[in-house]
């Protein structure tokens, strides 16, 4: 039966060969926007490692840049006015916490290090933090502790490391207490003294990854103060708060500007940044899928209308109309496969070649699957009016026909 | 005989409706979605107000420093373009030179509502370079940026939050703590407008500190106007050999050791900023010219596709026909021509059709507000650009067709065989 389907292909082959390539583009389109959208949905799914409710970032302006290449400026002096800041913000009634961070949570800018681990080069996001930033963020310590003020002036700098982290350098092993990496010639260790919860700062849309925090002394400038606050307010604090806070941050350092930006704020902001192009090219794909279906169901149409002989024939030899319909199906769903196989096969160079490393086999085979469902779907749904039709040929019409 | 094609393309047109409706409905999309895309590009890169001499500006909107360990791309900083390009202005083919913030946020709290602003610091040239709408008062000057006077340029969006639309020049406007008079109102400029776009425009010398000036990389543009077009390359080519110098004069030369930066058009300061590598060429325009032609073609291959298989299917449709004419001595030249007219015919039908679908998705961008100040509009030179796609496409899809069509042999033809 399929040898016969197949043969029947074949014969019309030029024909056949453009409808298999419109399939297989298709095909091909389906699978990116899939592909695209499961990734999101499947790191949705995970846990953050921590709390944006009630946490607001604001970030510092020093009145310079903040580019590294620029000549340094008085470290100590702006770290006493920074630690001041904390202090400040820290007394103020609606604060539950507060601490300093390089990064901001949800934010696309980021820090990322790549560092030599028993010879394999590992990836890693970074943020460099002060004591309380645990509290002010809700992180969920799962071993050893969070940073103290008296790390500062230990032999070897503390970090805290995530799950994630953890399991790419130690596996099982238990990393407290361990060095990370052997130091560089004139650099501190690194040790690890916490492990928390996969941390993903990237915020729900993106993958987990590795993440390393570094501790930031208030006493001891390195590289000069930290550009971002975050703070945990109580809960049902009114927006108007910001005003107050800005102003006391104002009195304590006239030369700073200070941006307030509610964590809910910027996570909807980074949704909106990572969505949009879904959305967009979600309603392109969708108009193109429109389009190839309703030219699909044309060809179609028109080929049928070329072989009423044949079908006549067919159905003079003894055919049912069910067996005219499901030939017809059944050709369609073969031109299908082949168009699907073509574009199976130019897809799987993705994780074979490493062309995109985020995404998991996982989502790859999902998008695939996805997106043979939506192209066998949209091609018999096409088939089905012309074939009804097509079996509706009466035999003595179909061999008069000329 | 062109018109005796039309008439033939039109009847074909409406003998099989179905098969119109279903062609035309891919081309009207395909169309939509490609001039969409054009009047984006437009509305960012072509000359208009403020940016309306944009065909002899430059700008350097970004510089790279590039060390052994580091590198770090970001706009370039006061101290360079103060040393390196400010002296530019003596040459003779450079009209002026301004610099100019990038905008960031300032925060006002006014009766205890939020309002975020768009700030940018320029000089007094920069309204000089470039062209606002003043709706009232004007700009301020060369003089009140060196006095360093707090005065102020707002917007119309900042004078309905600030003022309730009432006249403001002379009122006070508060942001990130600072006090500034407003001196004069300008109409919104749309926030695609990279160079000159805010809601607020200050003087460079009311920054809180005055550190910028030291600094090499960080915050500033600096927008050139040349006198002609023509002179462009000659700038280009005068900034390159600058930098090479700049190079010898790094504040930290351990660390940084290369400088890479361009006196660049909007469309290659865009291409610069967002091509992966384009911070490191000296012209990275072209590739993005290359990059957004392979985007449209890609976009394209569907709809091409499916418009030849269509067409291919209704060879049968015309079989009498075409076997009549080639029977009757038409050459296949003469056949092909006809075909490709018959299609380009169809695809300026699709292509109006697209061009309302396109009003229609603009007016939608425009209400929705969901890019601040910008007002969609569909132009001659879009709209000329809509029509040259248009022709291309329906050349495009018709080839490969018409190309089999002719190629049916006319007894088999006038049989009514397509094969």
């Amino acid at each position: 039966m399929t040898r016969h389907l197949l043969k029947l292909v074949w014969n019309r082959k030029r024909s056949n060969a453009l409808m298999i390539l419109e399939i297989c583009v298709s095909f091909l389109v389906v699978f990116v926007v899939a592909t695209l959208g499961l990734f999101f949905l499947d790191n949705y799914r995970l846990p953050l490692g921590f709390e944006w409710k009630n946490a607001w970032n604001v970030h510092v302006g020093l009145g310079r840049s903040e580019a590294g290449a620029n000549p340094s400026g008085d470290f100590a002096a702006q770290q006493a006015v920074y630690a001041r800041l904390l202090q400040e913000v820290r007394a103020m009634a609606p604060v539950e916490a507060v601490a300093g961070s390089w990064v901001v949570p949800f934010d696309q800018g980021g820090m990322s290090s790549t560092y030599d681990v028993n010879g394999r080069k590992v990836d890693m996001d970074a943020d460099v933090v002060t004591v309380g930033f645990d509290k002010a963020t809700g992180l969920d310590l799962v071993a050893g502790r969070w940073f103290e003020e008296a790390d500062a002036s230990q032999a070897w700098a503390p970090v805290v490391i995530d799950q994630d982290l953890a399991r790419t350098v130690y596996g099982a092993a238990d990393p407290v207490g361990k060095n990370l990496f052997d130091p560089r010639p004139g650099e501190r260790p690194f040790r690890v003294v916490g492990v928390v919860r996969d941390f993903r700062k990237g915020g729900e849309l993106m993958p987990n990854g590795n993440f390393i925090f570094r501790f930031a002394s208030l006493d001891h400038p390195d590289g000069g103060p930290l550009r971002n606050l975050l703070i945990r307010v109580r809960p049902g604090t009114p927006a108007a708060f910001e005003e107050a806070l800005v102003k006391r941050m104002q009195q304590v350092a006239p030369d700073w500007s200070f941006e307030v930006r509610p964590l809910p704020q910027v996570r909807a902001t980074s949704f909106l940044f990572f969505l949009t192009p879904l959305i967009v090219a979600g309603t392109v794909a969708f108009f193109l899928l429109l389009m190839v279906g309703l030219g699909l169901i044309g060809v179609l149409w028109q080929n049928l209308l070329q072989r009423t002989r044949e079908i006549g024939l067919r159905r003079a030899a003894g055919a049912s109309r069910a067996a005219v319909h499901r030939q017809v199906l059944l050709e369609q769903i073969v031109l299908t496969s082949l168009g699907v196989l073509i574009g199976t096969l130019l897809v799987i160079q993705v994780p074979i070649l490493h062309l995109i490393g985020v995404l998991s086999n996982r989502v790859l085979t999902a998008g695939l699957l996805a997106a043979m469902a939506a192209m066998y779907l949209l091609s018999v749904l096409c088939a089905l009016y012309p074939s009804a039709l097509a079996s509706r040929v009466q035999p003595a019409e179909a061999l008069r026909y000329e | 005989m062109i018109k005796n094609y039309l008439k033939i393309a039109l009847k074909v047109l409406s003998r099989r409706k179905f098969f119109t409706f279903i062609s035309l409905f891919g081309i009207g999309v395909t169309l939509m979605v490609l001039l969409v895309a054009t009047a984006l590009l437009d509305y960012v890169f072509a000359a208009r107000t403020p940016e309306v001499h944009a065909d002899r500006m430059l700008g350097v909107y970004r510089l790279t420093m590039q060390g052994p360990d580091d590198t770090e791309t970001t706009q370039p900083g006061y101290a360079f373009l103060d040393r390196w390009v400010r002296p530019m202005t003596k040459l003779p083919s450079v009209e002026r030179i301004a610099f100019v913030t990038e905008a960031q946020t300032a925060i006002s709290y006014l009766n205890g509502r939020k309002i975020e602003s768009a700030m940018r610091r320029a000089d007094g040239e920069f309204w000089r370079v470039l062209d606002f709408d003043f709706l009232e008062g004007g700009p301020y000057t060369a003089a009140d940026d060196e006095a360093g006077r707090f005065v102020a340029v707002i917007n119309e969006t900042t004078r309905e939050r600030f003022f309730g639309g009432q006249p403001a020049v002379g009122k006070t406007i508060e942001a990130d703590g600072q006090r500034f008079k407003v001196v004069g109102v300008v109409r919104d400029v749309p926030v695609l407008r990279y160079a000159s776009s805010a809601d607020l425009w200050v003087p460079v010398t009311t920054a809180k500190t005055s550190a910028y000036k030291e600094e090499w990389l960080g915050g500033f543009y600096a927008l050139i106007l040349a006198r002609n077009h023509a002179d462009l390359p000659q700038i280009k080519a005068e900034f390159q050999s600058r930098l090479r110098e700049a190079e010898k004069h790094l504040p930290d030369p351990k660390t940084f050791k290369r400088l890479y930066a361009g006196a660049d058009t909007l469309f290659e300061g865009a291409a610069r900023l967002f091509l992966p590598g384009g911070r490191l060429e000296e012209n990275p325009g072209a590739r993005l010219r290359a990059a957004l032609l392979a985007l449209m073609l890609g976009f394209m291959l569907l709809p091409t596709i499916n418009l030849v298989n269509i067409n291919l299917s209704r060879i049968l449709d015309r079989a009498s026909e075409i076997g009549v004419r080639r029977a009757f001595g038409a050459s296949s030249r003469t056949l092909v021509g006809q075909f490709l007219i018959e299609n380009v015919v169809l695809t300026l039908i699709g292509a109006a059709i697209g061009l309302g679908l396109a009003l229609g998705v603009l007016r939608a961008f425009n209400v929705s507000g969901l890019i601040p100040h910008t007002q969609f509009q569909l132009n001659f030179r879009i709209f000329f650009y809509g029509l040259a796609i248009a022709v291309f496409f329906g050349l495009f899809s018709g080839v490969y067709p018409a190309w089999r069509m002719s190629k049916l042999h006319p007894v088999q033809a006038l049989r009514g065989r397509s094969a």
